[in-house]
């Protein structure tokens, strides 16, 4: 009889966990891997292990949405910019920022638990592009988090009590911080690091996602003597930059990890002469091991800090008469690499914004031809280049719809004007830069875009005076969801571009809009606070002084 | 124009005193200027063009020295304390730079 139940009882467990809605096994790896089909939560980053951005909900859709009201809004008592994408499970959301990481009922808004981090305040001087955290990661129970001093945090989910917490062995004296959201592909934590502006050696590491042991480290810039330092002369790749600092994608299939790797260090390349590998590349790693399937680089000797850590989406694309299974990067360098998942080989590379630099990608050298522009630049010559340093987009993540094969990404159509004049060496901690800078902005700087991803063509497109730094959602009710840096929240027709339906939130914003369903109810889910470089750095006083104050905001339709 | 030739010479070599000191302001500035590219302009603003989402130094007046000089070393807020780091000529160069550029 015992045994008799046992069997009933593992019969039973493995009918809920094929069905991913046992709350014992909450976000198992089947859960995770279901996450885009299961619109009642959001449990990774990118909505779905393929980061498509893409829900099938449609309760919300263009002929209702000018309905949408809020429904609650939750203050993160913070004047930090607020890019994390929440997470949602069992209708609680998950938000993160650099010194909070709290859980709030979905329906209510009320708070559940919060935590709050503290570090060495000298670490800001570090960190070279907004005081933010990207999100979390959840799995079996547990949210796990990275932190600007660089740890690796994971909660139980209920409570928010401390699960496990694993420290990397990286010196943020070094210019090393975490600022990434985590990914957990075949149960191992995978984080990656910033700091290319400050002479790291970027890498990204694995930990066990139950116990937090650390695994691996995969350096992206290879040892002395190892293949690819040929490609650094001296010591220059010590410091050589090729940070991690945003997200990937999983392909359980391949059991392959998708991760964008970021610019070389310094931004003047005139003492890093040779390709620079791996800094500007698209790597595939296992998750288990860190072991590196393929590289495929995209801006070799890069000038132009065209850090391409850019979101990295996967579809099946038909082209040729067949499917091809592909992973997808809009690349700061301003081109839209489209490469076969298994290989990394190259299936399209066109520009999706204006391009100077380089005027194609050679498909059988494998790499960019590279125009007057950058080789001017390479000498030293003070050059105007296309797009600047900001990219043509940059760490917010666009979004994919699969029916009608598009993509929607927000752009930067700025340039720069650009000169290199004399090597410099780099001090690890240190600033890393040795260039000059003067952007070179046209009336409207951001377009939202929808882009056919084979030719990087524009199907419809949106101007802004500034760009839109947040990342894009789309849904099947033919939505495209998108925020602006002067705070307004939109809703755009998917086939056209169109404004349908926008709500001025208090601050600007600058995160990643997810939607969610509970009870029958469809949610839309997005943060609002400004930060971040550009807004900070580049925006200046035409962006209007946008005020600051960070609140998380979730919208559903009136009388529901 | 001079009744005393004595009097003409001191004159003459107190404005070329002066326009030496002018070209150790800019120079001072210049300095500040690299110092503020390389570690402030990514929160204040490229050039100090500053979009209100930081303090805007611009608006520091010729008096705010002393708390202009306590921000930096002890950090204020998000900004990080730079003691150790800055030294007390290179928050004298970005003194300079800021208040050559300074609204009033």
């Amino acid at each position: 009889m015992r045994s008799n139940n046992h069997i009933g009882l593992l019969a039973l467990a493995s009918f809920f966990a094929a069905c991913g809605s046992a709350p014992a096994f909450a976000q198992s790896a089947a859960d995770l891997l279901n996450d885009p089909k299961n619109t009642q939560s959001v449990l990774t980053y990118g909505m779905g292990y393929k980061a498509q951005r893409h829900s099938a909900l449609k309760q919300i859709n263009r002929g209702n949405v000018k309905n949408l009201v809020a429904a609650w809004a939750y203050s993160m008592t913070d004047q930090t910019g607020l890019e994390a994408q929440p997470l949602v499970h069992d209708g609680i959301i998950y938000i993160t920022n650099h010194n909070r990481t709290a859980a709030v009922d979905g329906v209510t808004g009320k708070e559940i638990w919060r935590n709050n981090l503290d570090y060495a305040p000298e670490l800001l001087r570090i960190v070279c592009c907004g005081i933010v955290n990207r999100g979390s990661a959840l799995f079996n129970g547990k949210l796990i988090r990275t932190t600007l001093d660089n740890r690796i945090l994971a909660m139980d989910a209920k409570t928010g009590k401390e699960v496990w917490s694993a420290k990397s062995d990286a010196d943020y004296t070094k210019g090393y911080s975490m600022t990434v959201a985590p990914l957990v592909a075949n149960g191992v934590v995978i984080t990656g690091v910033a700091g290319a502006e400050f002479g790291i050696r970027g890498f990204l590491e694995g930990y066990d996602a139950e116990t937090g042991k650390f695994l691996w480290r995969r350096y992206t810039i290879p040892a002395k003597g190892e293949k690819g330092s040929e490609t650094w002369p001296g010591d220059s790749a010590e410091t050589g930059g090729g940070s991690t600092w945003v997200t990937g994608s999983y392909d359980p299939d391949l059991d392959l990890v998708f991760w964008g790797i970021g610019n070389p260090a310094p931004w003047n390349p005139r003492g890093r002469k040779g390709d620079n590998l791996y800094t500007n590349s698209i790597i595939a790693v296992k998750p288990k091991t860190g072991e590196v399937a393929w590289v495929t680089q995209a801006s070799p000797e890069d000038p132009y800090d065209h850090d391409g850590v850019n979101s990295l989406v996967q579809a099946e694309i038909k082209t040729g008469g067949e499917t091809r299974k592909v992973v997808m990067q809009a690349h700061r360098n301003g081109f839209l690499y489209v490469l076969d998942r298994a290989t990394g080989k190259p299936i399209a590379v066109n520009p999706f914004v204006e391009v100077n630099w380089a005027s194609g990608w050679d498909y059988a050298k494998g790499r960019p031809i590279w125009t007057d522009v950058t080789i001017k630049a390479q000498a030293g010559e003070k050059v105007n280049v296309f797009p600047s340093n900001y990219g043509g987009t940059n760490w917010f993540p666009m979004s994919y719809d699969p029916s009608a094969n598009l993509l929607f990404i927000n752009t930067n159509a700025m340039g720069m004007e650009y000169q290199a004049p004399e090597p410099v060496k780099v001090v690890a901690g240190q600033p890393a830069f040795g260039v000059t800078t003067k952007p070179i902005a046209p009336e409207f700087r951001g377009h939202l875009k929808a882009v056919d991803p084979m030719t990087g063509k524009a199907k419809w497109s949106v101007p802004f005076k500034h760009i839109n730094t947040a990342g894009t959602m789309n849904t099947a009710g033919g939505l495209v969801f998108t925020g602006q840096l002067s705070g307004e929240f939109m809703a755009l027709d998917a086939a056209n571009g169109k404004l349908l339906w926008q709500f001025q939130t208090p601050s600007g914003i600058i995160s990643q809009p997810i939607t969610w369903e509970k009870n029958g109810v469809q949610y839309v889910t997005v943060g609002s606070g400004i930060g971040g470089v550009y807004a900070m750095r580049v925006a200046g006083p035409s962006l209007g002084n946008v005020p600051t104050g960070s609140t998380l905001w979730t919208f559903k339709l009136h009388g529901k | 124009m001079f009744q005393h030739p004595r009097a003409a010479l001191f004159l003459c070599a107190l404005s070329l005193f002066a326009a030496g000191e002018a070209l150790g302001q800019q120079q001072t500035a210049a300095a500040g200027e690299n110092i503020y590219d390389m570690n402030c302009a990514q929160c204040h603003g490229e050039k100090l063009a500053n979009a209100g989402i930081t303090f805007d130094l611009k608006r520091l007046k010729a008096a705010d020295r002393p708390r202009f000089e306590n921000s930096v070393l002890n950090g204020k807020g998000q900004m990080p304390p730079w003691r150790g780091v800055l030294k007390e000529s290179d928050i004298e160069a970005l003194w300079t730079y800021i208040r050559a550029n300074a609204n009033e």
